[in-house]
């Protein structure tokens, strides 16, 4: 059932407004700090509000204006949607506490906390954007508005990252405009409400080749080898937008707009008469373990967490690209499992940083006894990552596991389990690095990082089991993404 | 008043204001400038009531001295001719801006002539779109030319004249081969009124209407700089006074486009030519255009060189658009006519803004301008934006539409080639932004100066705000110009 409402609408609207007022009285530290709250608290009271609503299968949409004849700038809350937009509105408050402590002694406060308002508002606008225009509008105004946080250092390493990161970007970009292009063509339409609006008719090779073009496009942002180059180049920006935009917004607006293409533009049953997609399965197996190869091989943590990323981003892509109900469960659930784990432990190398000033990973020797509560949240992440039970990620390997066996294809089986032995190797040395090693030339006591850093670190790790254990976790039913997927296969 | 006296005043008045701007002006620049400000602000209404009157009641003609066509003069304004509106505007704005500019600029005693030229200027541009025989239309591309060059010459500096000359030579051969071929055509219809010659054609002979063809569209790019026929566009729009540049880069260059829609409607309707050959051959330069343009960007240090450089890109855009003669190509490159004068025109006057506040026009010299003079760089983001066709501002609905017309014509190739070429462009223009906000100073006394003055800063953010505002409202251009478009190509297959 369709209802107009302006909530989806307002959800970005309220970030939008929010940058403009840090903008005009950001100066101001006192202020700058309320609207950023302010803003982010808002806007997940909106976007919970329609959390019922959507459980019950209504579908909130607004229709803004007509952007050309024909096609509209429209918003529209659906299931997929409504996972997407929660996890990213939740994950921007709570960044948001961390950002405010850990740029105390940074510069430019007012463009960073500006553009980083801006940026979570671009990605409610992709979660809820009605059709591929409107989404891509949102998609390629998230990149403009991440390059000033990428360069903020303003070193010309950062400069370097910075021109990287919008090369590799706006080519993306262009493929998908590219691809919106001939998709309207041939369609007629760009809507993203129904369950697939190409058809065979067509034909198989223009198909094929349009697919490529519009997963090149998305896949630039979520970082599917060979197009990842840019994400461990970006690490260089600070650790928030790093966390932010690297484990939520940028990367996971690539994968989101890679599900919507294969479930709302292709639809599941087209795609099951295409050879394409059993190649970006495979793809997407390929860079889940290369990632995790070349992770070993990191010792900065940024670095290593950088290309962890690109190995966990995988499993959204080939669980979508198993075009099973399991597979697509555990591609929608894993956006938030991997957002939750991985800014876990970007907000505890980020503490790290701050309160010891190291950043490679062999310098962390005893450092479990002087920060045993980041330490403690850097273990629930590292476990979810190997995907033990009981936190968030053996949800996505159990369901990833169930949908590669449901597809007939029981490699892939093989390599969820090889990829959890990798996950092992290259976080687990870490753990026995920061417990069971003496501290190299500092002392055994307690030294926390400050509470505006480690209380949301104690968050994001409780949400790493609470996805883990229950399907009822505060404001991120696991109902919605089966919601989701019932729409998606017609259930 | 009803519509062809109207039609008849947006000519005339501001002939009148060119041509009384010394009496009243005198010496004073501020009173020149106020006057100019007023003439413009009368043709501006008059402007828009034509382009109201025209969405209600479709094209119009008006008969000078009450002497129908072909033996009296006609004025003819369809949809094509609602671009009155943005000359008007643009010219507006640009006398608002040239208060402050004229007088740090330009010797005194040449500002009273500085808005005398900038008047007649407008009045040739006003002219040209709305004209509906071929010999007005050259006179009136004589006023704008001869005006122009005079223009980019008023500082008095050497290489200006330098500029101005090369200009000059360009442009008079162009107007030697458009008149050749007025002539051409008059000999093979005995009648120089467009719609008379489009009918009466058909039966002529084709090597001759050939020839005439070639002769107006080679005359025409020269005017509209399409490669290889733009190398005199960057030094000329470079080196001008700001608003001047605003001028010449948004609209002086768009006649010879405006003038090439002239032609298809006279030949498509003529039906004596298939034009798809000439088609190619646009759409191919218009995508070497586009690429070459950007590439010769990349390259300059000076901001203003860049800008002139980006118009060679962007009328790639345009003449691609209206090759591909598909109906979503040619809506697309009409409605960029109207969009790319807005953003180039943002472009210029905000770097004439930078320049006169800080003297600086080199990239290296400007950086972190961007602290000082917040507005004006903001603008001119806003317009880099809007210029590379990022969505939601006002250049990506003209990308998305030629782009589709490309698909729509059956060469995707194209649409390929301009999507990456707006990426080609992207290059420069984020050196641009680095340098006023993310570098550090090369002078520090950058930091120190004020933004720029209110005369200045208003024009600059209206053009600003229209950039975003046109993105969003992009319908309302886009379902206007559709029904002459309709039109233009149902004269093709039919």
């Amino acid at each position: 059932m369709e209802v107009t409402d302006i909530r989806p609408i307002l959800a970005p609207a309220i970030s939008f407004a929010c940058t403009g007022l840090v903008f005009l009285m950001g100066r101001n530290t006192f202020w700058r700090r309320f609207w950023s709250l302010g803003a982010a608290t808002a806007k997940l009271v909106v976007v919970m509000s329609m959390l019922p609503g959507t459980l019950r299968g209504t579908v909130y949409v607004f229709k803004l204006l007509d952007f050309t004849p024909g096609i509209g700038l429209g918003f529209r809350a659906d299931a997929l949607g409504m996972f997407f937009a929660i996890v990213s509105s939740t994950l921007w408050l709570i960044t948001t506490v961390y950002a405010i402590g850990y740029m105390e002694p940074e510069h430019a406060k007012v463009r960073f906390f500006g553009f980083f308002a801006l940026c979570v508002s671009t990605t409610i606008g992709i979660a809820f954007a009605e059709n591929l225009l409107t989404l891509f509008l949102f998609y390629e105004t998230l990149t403009i508005c991440t390059y000033p946080l990428v360069i903020h250092e303003e070193t010309p390493e950062a400069m370097k990252a910075g021109r990287k990161y919008l090369a590799y970007t706006l080519i993306g970009g262009a493929f998908v405009l590219l691809g919106s292009i001939i998709t309207f063509q041939l369609a007629g339409t760009l809507t993203l409400s129904r369950p697939g609006i190409l058809s065979m008719s067509a034909g198989g090779t223009t198909l094929t080749w349009l697919f490529v073009a519009l997963i090149a496009g998305f896949g630039v942002k979520a970082a599917i080898m060979p197009l990842h180059g840019w994400l461990p180049s970006a690490m260089v920006a600070p650790t928030p937008v790093s966390a932010l935009l690297h484990a939520v917004a940028v990367v996971k607006a690539g994968a989101f707009g890679i599900l919507r293409i294969i479930y709302n533009v292709y639809g599941v049953e087209l795609l099951k008469q295409l050879q394409v997609i059993s190649w970006l399965a495979y793809l997407a197996a390929f860079t889940i373990l290369a990632g995790s190869f070349i992770a070993i091989y990191q010792d900065n943590f940024k670095r290593r967490l950088a290309y962890s990323t690109v190995s966990q981003l995988s499993y959204i892509i080939l669980g979508a690209a198993l075009l099973t109900p399991y597979g697509a469960t555990a591609a929608i659930a894993h956006i938030a499992n991997q957002a939750f784990a991985k800014i876990t432990m970007f907000f505890v190398a980020g503490s790290i940083q701050r309160t010891t000033g190291k950043t490679q990973i062999h310098e962390l020797a005893g450092i479990g006894y002087r920060m045993p509560f980041t330490m403690a949240a850097y273990t629930v992440a590292a476990l979810s990552f190997i995907g033990v039970p009981l936190t968030a990620g053996f949800v996505s390997k159990w369901y990833l596991s169930l949908g590669a066996l449901q597809s007939g294809q029981w490699w892939f089986v093989i390599v969820m389990i090889a990829s959890s032995l990798l996950n092992a190797a290259y976080w687990l040395p870490v753990i026995y690095l920061a417990y069971f090693k003496a501290p190299v030339g500092a002392t055994l006591d307690i030294h926390e990082a400050k509470p505006t850093l480690l209380w949301p670190t104690l968050l994001c790790a409780l949400y790493v089991i609470l996805l883990g254990v229950t399907t009822q976790v505060p404001g991120l039913p696991f109902s919605l993404a089966q919601a989701a997927v019932r729409f998606v296969f017609g259930m | 008043m009803t519509a062809s006296a109207l039609l008849v005043g947006l000519i005339i008045v501001p002939l009148a204001g060119a041509v009384l701007t010394p009496v009243v002006g005198g010496r004073d620049g501020a009173r020149a400038c106020g006057w100019a400000t007023l003439v413009m602000v009368v043709t501006s209404g008059i402007a828009a009531a034509l382009v109201v009157h025209v969405a209600q009641v479709g094209p119009f003609s008006a008969y000078l001295g009450g002497w129908e066509p072909p033996y009296g003069i006609e004025l003819r304004f369809d949809e094509f001719s609602a671009s009155v509106a943005i000359i008007c505007l643009l010219g507006l704005l640009a006398v608002v801006f040239s208060l402050r500019y004229a007088a740090h600029e330009l010797p005194p005693v040449r500002i009273g002539t500085y808005y005398t030229l900038l008047l007649l200027n407008l009045t040739g541009m006003l002219g040209f779109v709305v004209t509906g025989d071929v010999f007005n239309l050259f006179v009136f591309m004589e006023i704008l030319s001869l005006s122009g060059y005079a223009l980019v010459a008023i500082s008095g500096e050497r290489t200006a004249e330098m500029a101005a000359f090369k200009y000059l030579v360009m442009g008079a051969v162009s107007s030697l081969l458009v008149l050749f071929a007025i002539g051409l055509l008059y000999a093979l219809t005995g009648s120089l009124n467009m719609a008379d010659i489009s009918a009466r054609l058909s039966g002529a002979a084709e090597a001759p209407a050939m020839l005439a063809l070639a002769l107006l569209t080679t005359g025409l790019m020269v005017k509209a700089a399409l490669f290889p026929l733009h190398v005199w566009l960057p030094d000329a729009h470079a080196i001008a006074p700001s608003p001047v540049s605003a001028l010449l880069s948004g609209l002086v260059v768009k006649t010879g486009l405006l003038g090439l829609i002239r032609v298809y409607q006279i030949y498509y309707g003529a039906k004596v030519l298939d034009l798809s050959a000439l088609n190619t051959v646009l759409v191919w330069l218009g995508a070497i255009s586009i690429v070459m343009g950007a590439f010769f960007a990349i390259f300059q240090e000076d901001i203003k060189m860049m800008l002139a450089y980006s118009t060679i890109s962007n009328i790639g855009y345009i003449v691609m658009g209206l090759g591909l003669a598909s109906q979503y190509g040619m809506i697309g490159a009409t409605v960029h006519i109207f969009n790319h004068a807005l953003i180039k025109a943002t472009l210029f006057l905000g770097a004439g803004a930078i320049i006169y506040r800080t003297g600086y026009r080199n990239l290296t010299d400007l950086r972190g301008v961007g602290r000082s003079m917040p507005f004006t760089t903001a603008a001119i983001s806003v317009g880099a934006i809007s210029i590379v066709g990022m969505p939601p501002t006002a250049g990506f609905l003209c990308k998305w539409y030629i782009a589709l017309g490309a698909v729509q014509a059956g060469h995707p190739v194209f649409g390929v080639a301009l999507v990456f070429g707006a990426l080609f462009i992207f290059v420069y223009y984020i050196r641009m932004v680095n340098s006023f906000y993310f570098q550090q100073p090369v002078h520090p006394e950058i930091l120190e100066v004020k933004e720029a003055p209110l005369s200045m800063l208003v024009p600059i953010l209206i053009l600003a705000a229209l950039c975003l505002v046109m993105g969003l409202l992009g319908r309302i251009p886009l379902s206007f110009i559709e029904p002459a478009v309709t039109r233009l190509l149902g004269t093709v297959g039919g």
